[in-house]
């Protein structure tokens, strides 16, 4: 109901919603609709021979999930895991991948006008896997293809795009 | 054709007989599927989906009934599958007519289908009304609308046609009812060479039970005529000369007893009508384009009142025969078992929870969890037998291939089995076929001697192929045992060394045996000469271990040779050690734990490049330390390796170097891979009664890596 009272509402046709969250005092904004839930930090049974940043697998109902620690990823320098780390679940192509956050902040809607093209910036991650700058109220969002971040074949988790 | 075939099929060896419980279901989905496509048709615009899904579910129950020798539905399924084809490659277009006929002859497949079903009592319905309006149909032409509404509206007009049908089936010959002989008259033709009919007689005589047959009178010189005595129905005797003659050239009439010779009526028989009575001489020409003109003597009248009367009759007794069993989807059976084993977690995980509760104040909580408890397990237990199918699926096909092997091969084979109840699961037996079909078929190939030598060795002239499976604990054992020539040491050891294997004089026997399933090791080379098979015993093996199996061979040169194929029931569930590294669960499959021990530092020898082996009982294998391979770390806990896990694979024996064992119990296993990535030396994952997951080790990979 609420989506249709916006969409009715002044919000410009394309818009998508995002979820958002930080990592240290970056503002990262992912497709909601990859988003399947929000979880409490669990440790991670823990795999042998994995990159640092997969942290190992959880039990999610019954479905053995890898978990990423984003932070790790992106070179954080303080990770802590502690009862305020969030996980974010995310459903890729059919898989399910837990991201470590520092902590989730938000829903916005983001019209495609208020996003530019990234430019070419070095960064902890492929610049491909960024699609654009979001900005809203003066915020900066790093708009991230979290399903291109994580088919990347440095990550080891999702099979290659064909 | 169909109560031929049953008297055949009482002597053949083969018995399809378990198979038509499952085909008569499928029959009857199909037919229920069909009828609901027909009625959703729509006339103007039919879509070819439809059209096709139609012709899908004609063409399936043709096939199952041609195999099962239903030939009197497999023939109606034909002349509607010819229509149907004509409508789906669009040289016909659709009418009213069409469905009417198809739906009556769903209607007619399946009371034939439920007369077969509850052992051919009574009488079978005739099909060739309806089969002369396909073929019409099919050949483009509208057939007498009258002609089908005797079964199509018996509402209104059973009333008017009711005296007329009784009256006309009481005129049907006498003869037929009551000793099911009857005279007919064949007429086949026109033929270029007329004598090539002749084959027919041979039939006759060749085929004990079908009848006796004379040559007739026929004007036409291209025309051949017999005079036949046969309890076949025409349906049956149509089946058997399409083989020899096409079905449009054949004609037959049915003669009163006492009229012998006769030329058949005829005259308006495109559509069937035959005004005059029963063999009474009819003067005009011999039809020639005859579609398939099945008559059964009588009028069309009684052609038409028997089918409906009979469908009539069985609708209020057998035609709906209670089905007692559904097909549901495998994925959804899975998802019921991974629900169990999940409910069997939880339930675990609140066992453990309430163990430390005092049973005076919680008694009724505790009681409660009790008969949760048994409630679980027995949910769970009846949940995984839904997936458990019987072995005889799997042997039931062994007998005809044998046959077939032996015919080739010259050779007398007998095969005996036991244990065709054992129940396995489904996933299990689909994979256990190919690997059993070719232990078998080596069998009968490389082991059974020919007769002759079989003879000369006082062995019986027949070869016998034993194939057993029983449960043995928690797995299940299939033996494949022949009592032929055996393995012979010598020639293995030999066919090694040339293969440049590096084997030794002292192998045991069991090793000699092992060498079998080396790769490109057949034992084609071995013994015989006769190849060309599609897969060694290598890949036997493997997918056997693939499958967490296990293949032993016991042999005695000249005596024979026994295969046994050690299976874990099931894939869904596994029996796992629980061992702890560190603060770290790791679960072994049970099957290849052989022992476990505490070593002393000094029972562990260093070789050069720094692998260590330990010697167990007279052998030294090598030592792999878990805290190694998959990098545990150690906080300091003080805790150390020294308990050893004996692990086999393939032969091979290694040490695992663990911290501790922590218990037995069933796993449920789950794939790591759907949303990771292969782990090395790891085959899976389950979840542990704390919710934890933890992972499951691949013993045969981790052998395999250290042996070689």
């Amino acid at each position: 109901m609420n989506v249709n009272e916006k969409n009715n509402a002044a919000v410009p046709p394309g818009s998508r919603e995002y979820l958002t969250f930080r990592l240290e005092n970056e503002e990262y904004g992912i497709d909601i609709l990859k988003v399947q839930e929000i979880r409490g930090y669990e440790s991670p049974t823990r795999i042998a021979h994995s990159p640092e940043f997969i942290k190992g697998v959880v039990n999610l109902r019954g479905t053995i999930v890898p978990i990423v620690d984003m932070r790790i990823r992106f070179n954080c320098k303080l990770v802590k895991y502690d009862d305020f780390t969030v996980v974010i679940i995310l459903n890729l192509r059919n898989r399910i991948v837990g991201i470590v956050v520092d902590s989730v902040s938000d829903v916005m809607e983001i019209a495609p006008d208020n996003i530019q093209s990234a430019p070419d910036i070095e960064s902890a991650i492929d610049s491909a896997c960024i699609f654009g700058l979001g900005s809203v109220n003066d915020r900066m969002l790093i708009l991230l293809d979290i399903e291109k971040l994580m088919s990347n074949v440095d990550m080891g988790l999702v099979a290659a795009v064909d | 054709m169909a109560e031929l075939h049953q008297e055949g099929g009482g002597g053949a060896d083969f018995d399809l007989t378990q198979f038509y419980q499952i085909f008569f279901e499928e029959a009857g989905e199909n037919l229920d599927q069909m009828e609901q496509i027909l009625l959703d048709l729509s006339l103007e615009n039919a879509d070819d989906e439809e059209l096709n899904g139609i012709f899908r579910c004609a063409h399936s129950i043709k096939g199952g009934a041609a195999t099962f020798g239903f030939a009197d539905v497999a023939e109606l399924t034909h002349h509607m599958e010819s229509l149907l084809d004509k409508l789906r490659r669009h040289e016909l277009t659709p009418v009213p007519q069409m469905v009417d006929v198809l739906l009556e002859s769903a209607d007619a497949s399946r009371s034939l289908l439920s007369r077969h079903q509850t052992g051919e009592q009574g009488e079978a319905p005739s099909t060739a009304d309806l089969v002369r309006r396909i073929a019409e149909l099919a050949s483009g032409g509208i057939p007498d609308v009258p002609t089908r509404l005797p079964s199509q509206m018996p509402d209104v007009r059973t009333s008017v046609a009711a005296p007329q049908l009784v009256a006309q089936a009481s005129a049907q010959p006498s003869s037929e009812r009551a000793s099911g002989e009857r005279r007919l008259l064949i007429q086949i033709g026109p033929l270029e060479e007329a004598s090539s009919a002749d084959v027919i007689k041979e039939l006759f005589r060749d085929i004990p039970g079908l009848g006796s047959i004379a040559d007739g009178v026929a004007e036409d010189p291209s025309i051949r005529s017999f005079q036949v005595t046969t309890s076949a129905s025409d349906g049956d005797l149509l089946d058997l000369f399409a083989f020899h003659v096409a079905k449009e050239q054949v004609v037959i009439t049915t003669l009163a007893p006492d009229l012998a010779l006769s030329t058949p009526p005829s005259g308006e028989i495109p559509y069937g009508f035959f005004p005059d009575a029963p063999g009474s001489p009819g003067t005009a020409p011999l039809p020639i384009t005859v579609q398939a003109a099945v008559t059964d003597g009588g009028t069309l009248a009684v052609n038409k009142a028997v089918p409906s009367k009979v469908s009539e009759a069985k609708a209020g007794t057998q035609a709906h025969v209670e089905s007692s069993t559904i097909r549901v989807a495998v994925n959804k059976v899975d998802q019921l078992i991974n629900l169990v084993g999940e409910l069997v977690i939880t339930q675990a995980m609140l066992a453990q929870n309430s163990r430390d509760l005092d049973a005076a104040v919680y008694q009724q909580l505790l009681a409660g969890l009790a008969d949760l408890d048994r409630n679980t397990r027995d949910l769970q237990e009846s949940v995984m037998s839904i997936r458990m199918i019987p072995m005889s699926i799997v042997f039931s096909r062994f007998p005809r291939m044998l046959r077939d092997l032996a015919n080739k091969l010259g050779k007398k084979v007998d095969l005996v089995t036991f244990g065709e109840a054992t129940e396995l699961d489904k996933g299990l037996v689909e994979k256990i076929t190919d690997p059993l079909t070719h232990l078998v078929r080596n069998s009968g190939d490389h082991g059974i001697e020919m007769p002759a030598d079989r003879l000369a060795k006082g062995k019986p002239e027949h070869g016998t192929i034993t194939l057993s499976a029983s449960h043995q604990g928690g797995s299940i054992v299939i033996e494949v045992k022949d009592d032929g020539r055996g393995l012979s040491r010598e020639k293995i050891l030999r066919k090694a060394r040339e293969r440049g294997m590096d084997v030794s004089d002292q192998l045991t026997d069991a090793e000699v045996w092992q060498l079998i399933f080396a790769p490109g090791f057949s034992t084609a080379e071995v013994v015989t000469d006769v190849s060309g098979r599609g897969v060694g015993l290598d890949v036997v093996k493997r997918n056997i271990a693939a499958l967490n199996g296990s293949v032993e061979v016991d042999s005695s040169e000249g005596y024979g040779m026994r295969v046994s194929v050690r299976l874990p029931l099931t894939l869904a569930i596994m029996d796992g050690m629980s061992v702890g590294v560190g603060n770290e669960v790791y679960i072994l499959p049970l099957s290849s734990v052989v022992e476990s021990f505490q070593v002393n530092t000094e029972e562990v020898s260093t070789v050069a490049q720094g692998s260590r082996l330990v010697k167990v009982r007279e052998e030294y294998m090598p030592v792999i330390a878990m805290e190694k391979i998959f990098q545990i770390p150690r906080n300091g806990s003080g805790k150390s390796s020294d308990i050893m896990v004996v692990v086999e694979s393939d032969g091979s024996r290694i040490a695992l170097l663990v911290d501790e064992l922590l218990g037995q119990h069933q796993v449920v296993v789950k794939n790591l891979e759907s949303n990771y990535r292969k782990v090395p030396n790891v085959s899976g994952a389950t979840i542990l009664g704390d919710g934890k997951v933890a992972l499951i080790l691949d013993t045969s990979s981790m052998v395999r890596r250290a042996r070689h």
